[in-house]
Order: structure tokens, then C-alpha cells, then sequence
């Protein structure tokens, strides 16, 4: 079968067989491609530090006749995320954003807008500011996964939140008014709403990050992370750890 | 219904469970015992009854041993104020192979994993610190990988340690010995750089 050649995003390794990585990758060709490296585990010469988590790679493959798992040939990298220091704090950002591309996207379709959504997070999460990229990460990938309503107005009467309070519950899509929220509902601040506005009409680097530093988000995130669980029915394993981290 | 006599299912069963065994392998491994002496096989049997039954984490440093303190904490001929901080146990024998190093060890049975929901709280971190805290250390060596997920735990140990204000140092990574700098992937290269040393 012919090589394949694509730009992605390591996703997660396993340990397989005697010496072999099991990789998950998201390629901007195929979108998620499982392959196994061979040997990558006795001999790190032939894909060095490549198959680190979060590590943005130029990778070529080939798929086998009847099988599910590709064959790795090469993995370069473009740019990995040991090049910067890993603090315990960066680490869960990263952990994060591996989990969500890994949990929501399906096997083998390419999705470019994520997949180039996924490479402007993972280069914007370098420094030490890290709320404002795994925000905008989370509220992109509801919005293209299909799982974000319009957050502008109440998902039941229709009515304009501007200027109202605004809540949300962990059994519901959107956002509702006062007079519709239900029990056991969280709210979500003005400001909150006001970013998720902004960061939906503007690129990453354009968000100035000195005005998301004055509003945590803690808020929007919840509501996000509420959305997508619900969507793939499972717990996300990093949610509890982001939201114990404290700076 | 088996193709073997059901004692014999079972050991193919059991053997089977162990890492890298298949079938195959099972079934040879359990014919090979079903021939063997009686003396070999008991003494097989009693050896992994005597593993299980005998074997703990050493109290002052988590290394595998069967007396507590371990060999390498117990030890008058060991700098004792010299911790080498290791993500598994296994990983003692790699730095032991050196022979250069005389001091002794912490283990710390993982590294923090976020996407598999390990954080500092499941390792094995508290009898670290009190060891610091009892003034029983000057330096601190962190050992763990070059991973991300050994580069986040030294990067959380080094900030938790120093605040008890002693000397902490990473171990240097970089290019392999007799290998050729050409065929160094970029961050193999970038982080032998970073850990250059004067001459
Ligand atoms: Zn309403
Ligand atoms: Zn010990």
C-alpha cells in the first residue's frame, strides 16, 4: 500500500507487544489514525522525542491490508512541547487538550478547522498563560463539534440575555433567562458571556490576554466541559485536575 | 471443551496472563514444566509464593525490598544525604550500573500523567518531603525521564523542594554516547545544548 504523508498532532502512546508504541495520532489527511511504531520502545534513534504527547509532527505511514492499525515508516518533529519547561500546570493544559481530541473526534475523518485550531492552542500554550488558550480551546471545539447553541439568548423562550442574568444546567444544552432556569442550575457572569462573544469572532492570538487574566472564566469552562460530557457520555479525566489547579 | 487435561488448562491460563506470552509460548512454558523435575517445579512454585509473601516497599524510600529499611537505606558505606528521585524501581538497577554512584534513592512508582488522571497526590511523595524536612538530605538528584510526564514531575518536585531551600539538580539529557550528532532529532539536540557544561 502507497505511503501516507501528513502533518498531526500525537494524541497518546501505549506501551504494545515486547517493544512496540501503540500511537494515536490526528492528522490533518485522515484526522484520528491509530499505528503502531515499531520498536519505538528499546530504540528511541528512529523516532527520537516524536511520539511524545502533544508533539506537532510530520508523519508518514501505511496503512496494511485487513488491518485496523497503520505502520508508522517516520515521524519528524515540527515542534514539540519538551522545547518549552513543562510545569505541572502546563502539563494538565496539554493532558487536556490531548483527552478532548482524543474523546470527540471519530476515527479517520479529517477535520482541518480543529486540526488547525488544535495547532495555534498547542503553540499558544508554550508560555505561562494558560486559561485563555484551553478556554478558547474548549469553546471552539463545542462550537465544531455541533454541541454550542447560540449562548446570546434563552434556549427556551428565545428572549435576548444581554443585559439579564443568564444560567445553565448540567442536563441542558444553552443558556437560559431567570424566569426559565431550572433547579440546581449554575449562572454564568455577564463577562463570561461577553469573552465567549469575542473569542468566537477573533483568532487565539488576537484575544489580548491581559483582559482574560482579570476573568478566570471558571464559569465558561464548567458550562463547556458540562456540554461536551454530556455529548460523549463520559467523565473527562483532566476536568477535576483543571479545576484544582489553582494559577 | 479443552484441548488439555483441566490442571493443565489452568497453568496454560495462568502463564498465559504474564506479559509478553501468548498462546504459544503458555503452552510451551507449561510443557516444559509438566516434564521438569519434581524438585525444579516446586522450587518454581515456592519462588512466587515466596515473592508475593516476602516482599514490600522499603519504608523510608519505596524501592522493592524484603528487609525495610532496603539495602541501599540501611547501608554505612552510602552518603545518605544523597537522594536520587526515580519514577519505577527498575529504574535503580539502570543508575546503579554506573558504579559511580554512592548515594541512595527515592521511588516514586509513577509520574504525573494528567491525561491518565495521575497528579502529584497519587505518587509517592510524602515520605520524600519528610525526609528533606528532617534535614536528612543536601542534594536531591531528579532522575525521572525526559517525558513530558518526567519532565512535569521533576519541574513540581524541584518547585516543593526548594522551598525547603536545599540543592536540587536534574540529571542531563542530551545526545547518546558514541552516536554522531547528525542523526540527533532536533529536541535531543536542543536539550544537550541547554545542558552544556564549561571545560
Ligand atoms: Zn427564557
Ligand atoms: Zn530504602
Amino acid at each position: 500500500m502507497p505511503l501516507k504523508e501528513s502533518e498531526a498532532i500525537v494524541l497518546r502512546t501505549y506501551p504494545f507487544r515486547e517493544s512496540d508504541l501503540l500511537v494515536t495520532l490526528f492528522t490533518r489527511l485522515e484526522g484520528k489514525v491509530r499505528g503502531v511504531a515499531r520498536a519505538a520502545k528499546k530504540s528511541r534513534r528512529r523516532f527520537g522525542g516524536a511520539l511524545e504527547p502533544l508533539t506537532y509532527v510530520k508523519v508518514t505511514y501505511e496503512d496494511r491490508e485487513r488491518q485496523e492499525l497503520a505502520r508508522l515508516d517516520a515521524c519528524e518533529v515540527l515542534e514539540s512541547p519538551l522545547a518549552s519547561e513543562v510545569t505541572y500546570q502546563r502539563a494538565v493544559a496539554l493532558g487536556h487538550v490531548a483527552e478532548l481530541l482524543d474523546e470527540l473526534l471519530p476515527d479517520r475523518e479529517a477535520n482541518d478547522a480543529v486540526f488547525r485550531l488544535g495547532v495555534s492552542v498547542l503553540s499558544h500554550l508554550r508560555g505561562t498563560e494558560y486559561w485563555l488558550p484551553i478556554t478558547y480551546f474548549d469553546l471552539w471545539m463545542a462550537r465544531l463539534m455541533g454541541y454550542l447553541p447560540d449562548i446570546s439568548e434563552c434556549l427556551t423562550c428565545g428572549r435576548a440575555l444581554n443585559g439579564s442574568r443568564a444560567f445553565f444546567h448540567a442536563l441542558a444544552d444553552g443558556l437560559v433567562c431567570p424566569e426559565h432556569k431550572r433547579l440546581a442550575s449554575s449562572e454564568m457572569s455577564a463577562e463570561s458571556r461577553k469573552m465567549a462573544a469575542l473569542m468566537l469572532k477573533l483568532p487565539l492570538s488576537a484575544v489580548d490576554p491581559a483582559s482574560f487574566a482579570k476573568l478566570p472564566g471558571a464559569d465558561l469552562r464548567k458550562f463547556l466541559l458540562q456540554t461536551l460530557e454530556r455529548h460523549i457520555e463520559k467523565k473527562l479525566v483532566t476536568r477535576g485536575m483543571l479545576e484544582r489547579m489553582t494559577c | 471443551m479443552s484441548r488439555f487435561a483441566e490442571p493443565m488448562a489452568r497453568l496454560i491460563d495462568e502463564l498465559k496472563k504474564l506479559p509478553g506470552v501468548g498462546s504459544k509460548s503458555a503452552q510451551r512454558l507449561a510443557f516444559h514444566i509438566l516434564r521438569s523435575s519434581e524438585e525444579d517445579a516446586s522450587a518454581l512454585a515456592g519462588a512466587i509464593h515466596e515473592v508475593k509473601a516476602s516482599l514490600r516497599l522499603c519504608s523510608v524510600c519505596n524501592n522493592i525490598t524484603d528487609v525495610d529499611p532496603c539495602v541501599y537505606c540501611s547501608s554505612p558505606t552510602r552518603n545518605q544525604r544523597l537522594i536520587c528521585v526515580v519514577e519505577e524501581p527498575t529504574n535503580i538497577a539502570a543508575v546503579e550500573k554506573t558504579r559511580h554512584y554512592n548515594g541512595v534513592y527515592h521511588v516514586l512508582h509513577g509520574s504525573i500523567s494528567p491525561i491518565h488522571g495521575v497528579g502529584p497526590e497519587q505518587l509517592r511523595i510524602s515520605n520524600l518531603m519528610k525526609r528533606v524536612e528532617d534535614e536528612q538530605a543536601d542534594e536531591v538528584i531528579l532522575a525521572t525521564n525526559p517525558t513530558v510526564e518526567g519532565e512535569a514531575t521533576a519541574t513540581y518536585l524541584s518547585g516543593q523542594l526548594r522551598r525547603a531551600g536545599l540543592k536540587v539538580t536534574r540529571i542531563a539529557t542530551g545526545i547518546p554516547a558514541g552516536s554522531d550528532i547528525e542523526y540527533a532529532d532536533e529536541i535531543t539536540m536542543l536539550k544537550a545544548m541547554e545542558g552544556r557544561r564549561e571545560l
